[in-house]
């Protein structure tokens, strides 16, 4: 098939703080350049930034209470900002949770106190950079999803750009009457900032046959929003709850935000680690919520919005290398999250930032080398400190929430060493343990009373997910039969537990019992990606335009 | 031919909608996109210009927002885009826009030199979609007809030159369709699904950026129709009904629903 193609400078994937930070900066750089070498202009429209999304924030999820660092460089004018009204923590707290009490910490862990730091939607920051960005003269090309990287043909170790998704093909993968062919954007330089598990990284690093010290490791993060009676729980508190719902041997916790007008930003993550395959962040999320102390918040209150999304949690020996020949990564999608501080948007903006920088000297100067200073400029500057501080501390937990808080405190007093330079981990899908070896008696199905607990399909109408129902489907599973003959006698199909979404459904008795896929139910959270035992689910972008709507998340 | 497209950017179909507290509106935290039957206009005018030349002018009142459906508009191919800028407060009805619509064709007309006194501002068709996805009157296509002193018709589902003129279909209840030929210019309301609606392009939407967006604030028409309608409140509807499910034996089942119908007094005597 013919593609299209279309020469740029610069192909951003994802319109993420990552990504838009990138852009911004870049444009910054080219009206320097501009202003200092009249005689060689580059054009600002030649900066392509691409998002799936149906418009940039659409698939944007976070708690989110930011560092606001690194907004500072990249927004120096910070004040005009305000009608994103971040709302400044005004003060936080940390509860240890039993099933019926709540004990408040004493004292608010160092990583966890967040004064001078700010409660945001990361929706609304993607938007509002966004906005600026095309306003500045960057190209933004919504509802456009990147679907492989291209090579060169004599240099296959050298990016050339990316290609997008065809538009307008049927289930069966034949042209309907609006069929668009995807587009070969080429660049000198791509920088892929696709998010948490982004499918283009995942090829890229397969193609060079890169990988990073430790495995990736993840949690899912599953949130709500509420608005509540007026002054139940004001602007700016923040608080953060560990153990239950979770089981001791569960990495994971809660967390409650005060937003304005009245609402609460309320979630729960859950490591992806764990080795009941039974187990179901969504579940736990609901349950989190029956809690005396949280029902209590929300008693009377309503639901607003529903949303789900991966949280890379791997930290520095985590992090996959950052750049070769024509690329680099950046944000979640290169693990760039603290996961003591449970913070990574500052990270995200700042490598976007310094990605700018790298490829500003890539594209004026024609020294495509230039890009591997920015692994460099991630690696040793304020991100790279900040990560390499608390390198140990997840993997400190896998052997659950006492060894690992005494794991914490041992490095706390060494610097993120605690016994070892590097801590080993384990990828969440190898953990998983079968069936056979599990206690008979399967955890009682959380029952939802569609008021304060809700199950995936009511949650999942507050996501505003939709997609063309008729496209080839984008959750690829390689073999049926695995699901159908292996996985349902060995691990009980964890797929229909671990999605937040409801997209993997069993259906039928007995020997009847298959799996039935729903793709258009896909929040894009990339969970089933990496969590199926048997490694046999692939996610790929499904047509542009589709996919959640994460309005004010 | 000449065309202009009126689009109305609405509340996106999936999102969760609040009433405001006093019941005037919806609350505006919500995504926003192209009204559906406007995307269907749409596609039918860039398809008329396509066979036969001509222009596509899209047009659209609303607040500032609204800008995003003309900039969808552009990239998919229409010429060039006015929007008329609403304050963010105002909320007018079918009748206020369609006098507001009519005179910025006929102020656009005079700036882009057609005959002044033309009707629809030297348009040869206005479509716009046959009612809107949030309000749903159907009014303001009918109503911009009068404006303009143009003949329209409504719910099309086909459009075919016929002489000086076109040959229309439209849809009527039950399965049937009225086939009608009227002069030039007129205003047509199209019925969504007449078309497949293409996608924009990579190079539509970088195109769009160079296409001229003129934003004309709705004051500057001097345009006074005021509201002939008023919206007393806006409100999710009270459940009335009730449906209980009885499970059970049959013989069971049959006894609960006597009693039930009796406690109703829904039984002859009871």
């Amino acid at each position: 098939m013919q593609h299209p193609e279309m020469q740029a400078d610069i192909v951003i994937v994802g319109a993420g703080p990552a990504g838009l930070a990138c852009a911004l900066r870049l444009a910054e750089l080219y009206d320097r350049h501009n202003r200092e070498h009249p005689d060689r202009p580059l054009q600002k429209e030649n900066i392509l930034v691409l998002e799936k999304g149906r418009e940039p924030g659409a698939h944007l999820l976070s708690g989110a209470v930011m560092d606001p660092a690194a907004w500072r460089r990249l927004v120096p004018d910070f004040e005009q900002s305000q009608e994103l009204a971040f709302t400044p923590v005004a003060d936080d707290a940390v509860f240890a949770l039993t099933a019926r009490r709540a004990w408040p910490l004493p004292l608010t862990p160092p990583p966890l106190r967040n004064h001078d730091n700010f409660v945001i939607s990361v929706n609304r920051l993607g938007q509002w950079l966004a906005a600026r960005a095309e306003a500045a003269g960057v190209t933004i090309f919504p509802a456009t999803a990147a679907v492989e990287p291209l090579w060169h043909r004599d240099q296959p170790q050298k990016m050339r750009g990316v290609r997008t998704g065809d538009k307008g093909l049927d289930r069966d993968g034949k042209q309907k009457s609006n069929f668009e062919p995807g587009y070969d954007l080429l660049a000198p330089v791509t920088v892929l900032a696709e998010g948490s598990r982004g499918s283009l990284t995942r090829q890229l690093l397969e193609t060079l046959k890169l990988a990073s010290v430790n495995p990736p490791l993840y949690s899912l993060g599953v949130k709500e929003i509420w608005e509540l009676p007026a002054g139940r729980f004001p602007a700016g508190r923040v608080w953060h709850t560990l153990g239950w719902p979770l089981p001791p041997s569960q990495y994971g916790g809660g967390w409650i935000y005060g937003l304005p007008g009245n609402r609460v930003s309320i979630g729960l993550v859950t490591a992806l680690e764990y080795a009941d395959p039974r187990t179901d962040p969504h579940a736990y999320f609901q349950r989190f919520k029956t809690h005396p102390r949280v029902r209590a918040l929300l008693q009377g209150g309503e639901l607003r919005r529903y949303g789900a999304k991966t949280i890379p949690i791997g930290g520095w020996d985590s992090m996959p290398p950052l750049a070769g020949q024509g690329w680099m990564i950046a944000g979640d999608g290169a693990g760039l999250l603290n996961s003591q501080r449970l913070k990574g948007i500052h990270l995200a903006l700042e490598s976007g930032r310094l990605a700018a920088e790298a490829a500003y000297q890539a594209i004026a100067l024609s020294e495509p080398r230039r890009l591997l200073e920015y692994a460099e400029a991630v690696r040793s500057g304020v991100i790279g400190r900040e990560l390499y501080a608390v390198r140990n501390f997840h993997q400190g937990f896998e052997r659950g929430l006492l060894a690992g808080l005494a794991h914490a405190g041992l490095q706390m007093l060494t610097r993120g060493r605690g016994l070892r330079r590097r801590y080993p981990a384990v990828a969440g899908h190898l953990r998983m343990r079968p069936l056979a070896e599990m206690p008979a008696a399967p955890p009682a199905p959380f029952q939802p009373d569609g008021k304060l607990t809700f199950d995936k399909l009511a949650d999942l109408y507050y996501s505003g997910t939709r997609h063309e129902e008729n496209q080839p489907p984008h959750l690829q599973v390689r073999d049926p039969g695995i699901c159908t003959f292996r996985c349902s006698h060995e691990y009980g199909n964890p797929c229909q537990f671990f999605c937040p979404a409801a997209v993997y459904e069993l259906i039928g008795e007995g020997g009847e019992r298959r799996l039935q896929l729903h793709p258009s139910n896909c929040v894009h959270c990339k969970t089933c990606d990496f969590m199926d035992p048997y490694g046999i689910i692939t996610w790929v972008p499904p047509e542009g335009g589709g996919g959640p709507n994460y309005e004010g998340m | 031919m000449k065309i202009v497209v009126c689009l109305k950017q609405v509340p996106a179909k999936d999102a969760p909608l609040r009433p405001l507290p006093d019941g005037s509106g919806i609350r505006e935290d919500v995504g926003y996109e192209m009204n559906e039957p406007d995307a269907y206009a749409l596609e039918e005018a860039l398809r008329r210009k396509e066979a036969g030349g001509g222009e596509v002018v899209a047009l659209t009142l609303g607040p500032e927002r609204a800008s995003q459906i003309l900039r969808e508009a552009l990239a998919k191919g229409a010429d060039r885009a006015l929007h008329l800028v609403s304050p963010p407060e105002a909320r007018l009805d079918a009748a206020a826009t369609a006098a507001a619509i009519a005179a910025a064709l006929q102020r656009d007309a005079s700036s882009s030199g057609a005959a002044a006194g033309s009707a629809a501002g030297g348009f040869d068709l206005v479509l716009t979609g046959l009612q809107s996805d949030d309000m749903g009157f159907a009014q303001t296509g009918v109503l911009l007809a009068e404006r303009l002193g143009l003949p329209h018709a409504t719910i099309i589902m086909q459009i075919e030159p016929a002489g000086s003129g076109l040959r229309v279909k439209r849809e009527l209840e039950g399965g049937f369709f009225q086939s009608l030929e009227m002069p030039l210019p007129a205003v047509l309301t199209i019925q969504s699904g007449i078309h497949k609606l293409r996608y924009a392009t990579l190079l539509g939407i970088k195109q769009a950026k160079n296409k001229p967006l003129a934003k004309i604030p709705l004051e500057e028409l001097g345009v006074d129709t005021p509201n002939c309608q008023r919206m007393l409140r806006l409100f999710v509807p009270q459940k009335t009904k009730k449906t209980i499910m009885l499970d059970g034996p049959a013989p069971e089942i049959a006894a609960r629903l006597l009693e039930h119908l009796r406690a109703a007094h829904l039984l002859p005597g009871s």
